[in-house]
């Protein structure tokens, strides 16, 4: 006895293009002789389903309605290329600008967790003498949450918070974007002094 | 500076056609439109089993087939790249419940539809039958009831619909034959 039939033999015989004679296994298979009778049978069933015919009217009436779409859909400007671009450099300075944004706030949070502020009574007065360094200075080789942030503004500046539009006119934010360098380093210098005072 | 074809639209040879399609000379799209307007409409119709459905899946068939007449290299006919258009939105648009819902709307009610030639009591039972099978294939697994719908009513080769679902040539005979089993089970459980 050999094997059955396998659907793909049992199709191309049902559709006609094998012979029956060429398969023996039919004649001495039951089972394979019955499926193929099923699957003439549903062919035959699934083809008698016909298509309402529409009226001869409907192809132009299908035509002009293609027609107006087509023309619709071409009348719509295409966005070109320097568009999609700049559509793309505008996404990733504003993905830029998260991470400044984001870099920001872990510093706050790192400076904060580190250098907690003592109660007045209690603090002790420390100078840059007696330590031998800067208690506000936190480098990044002494604290990995900074060699992050370090990482995230690598390459970033002011330009890119400009373009994100997170210094609008008028605010400080937007003031600092049109310091030149060397005023942002003295802006660096003064504020360094005055956390310092203030021991924030 | 390429050369202008003057020649009549109705002379040009598919691939030219298709050149002029995307050239954007004037009737061009409306050629091809006019050619596979028919065959479109009907595997729409296969797939939904309303003409108003049908008529607006064509409409969207080929607008694709419009804007991605650039994309089209010409290694299928035409014909079969509208057809793949086609199946991926009728199978995407149209789950096999919403079909159902379709085919409960009478035949004869449908605008555009002639059946003048037909004695109503005729015209009923062969609603009925085709209501009935239609509905069966709608609950066919999406390959298979593609792979039926091409085999049966477009006389597409399997090699043809190999390339329209984008498998082999023994996957679409297996398909086609779990569909014809499918079916009958279907049909054995309608009341």
């Amino acid at each position: 006895m050999t094997m059955h039939l396998a659907s793909e033999d049992l199709v191309d015989i049902a559709e006609g293009t094998r012979s029956e004679a060429s398969a023996q296994h039919l004649a001495a298979c039951d089972s394979c002789r019955e499926r193929l009778i099923d699957l003439r049978s549903m062919m035959s069933v699934a083809k008698d389903v016909d298509v309402p015919e529409p009226s001869p009217l409907f192809w132009d009436h299908l035509s002009s309605r293609v027609s107006a779409a087509v023309a619709a859909e071409a009348s719509v400007p295409q966005p070109n290329r320097w568009s999609d671009r700049l559509t793309a450099l505008a996404g990733v300075r504003a993905v830029q600008a998260i991470f400044v944004l984001a870099a920001s706030l872990l510093l706050v949070f790192a400076i904060n967790r580190r250098l907690p502020v003592p109660p007045v009574a209690e603090a002790p007065v420390l100078t840059t003498a007696e330590t031998g360094a800067d208690p506000l200075v936190v480098t990044a080789d002494e604290d990995a949450s900074l060699t992050v942030v370090a990482s995230l503004t690598d390459g970033q500046d002011l330009e890119t918070v400009r373009e994100a539009g997170l210094a609008p006119r008028g605010s400080a934010e937007h003031a600092v974007t049109q310091l030149s360098d060397s005023e942002l380093r003295e802006l660096r210098r003064l504020l360094n002094e005055e956390l310092a005072r203030s021991g924030a | 500076m390429p050369a202008v074809d003057i020649r009549s639209l109705e002379d040009l040879a598919e691939p030219e056609l298709v050149e002029a399609c995307r050239a954007g000379r004037p009737g061009a799209f409306d050629l091809v439109v006019e050619r596979h307007r028919r065959a479109v409409y009907l595997l729409c119709y296969r797939f939904v089993g309303t003409h108003e459905d049908a008529s607006d899946l064509s409409q969207d068939v080929f607008l694709r087939a419009f804007r991605g007449l650039r994309s089209f290299r010409g290694q299928s006919t035409l014909a079969t790249w509208l057809y793949r258009i086609g199946v991926n939105v009728c199978l995407n648009r149209v789950s096999a419940k919403d079909t159902l819902r379709r085919l409960t709307t009478p035949i004869e009610a449908q605008q555009f539809v002639d059946v003048r030639a037909e004695l109503p009591s005729d015209l009923m039972l062969r609603n009925e039958r085709n209501a009935r099978v239609r509905a069966a294939i709608a609950r066919l697994p999406r390959k298979q009831r593609a792979t039926l719908i091409l085999r049966t009513y477009h006389e597409m080769s399997h090699q043809e619909i190999a390339d329209v679902l984008g498998s082999s040539v023994g996957a679409v005979k297996a398909n086609f034959f779990h569909a014809l089993g499918s079916l009958k089970k279907l049909l054995g459980e309608t009341p």
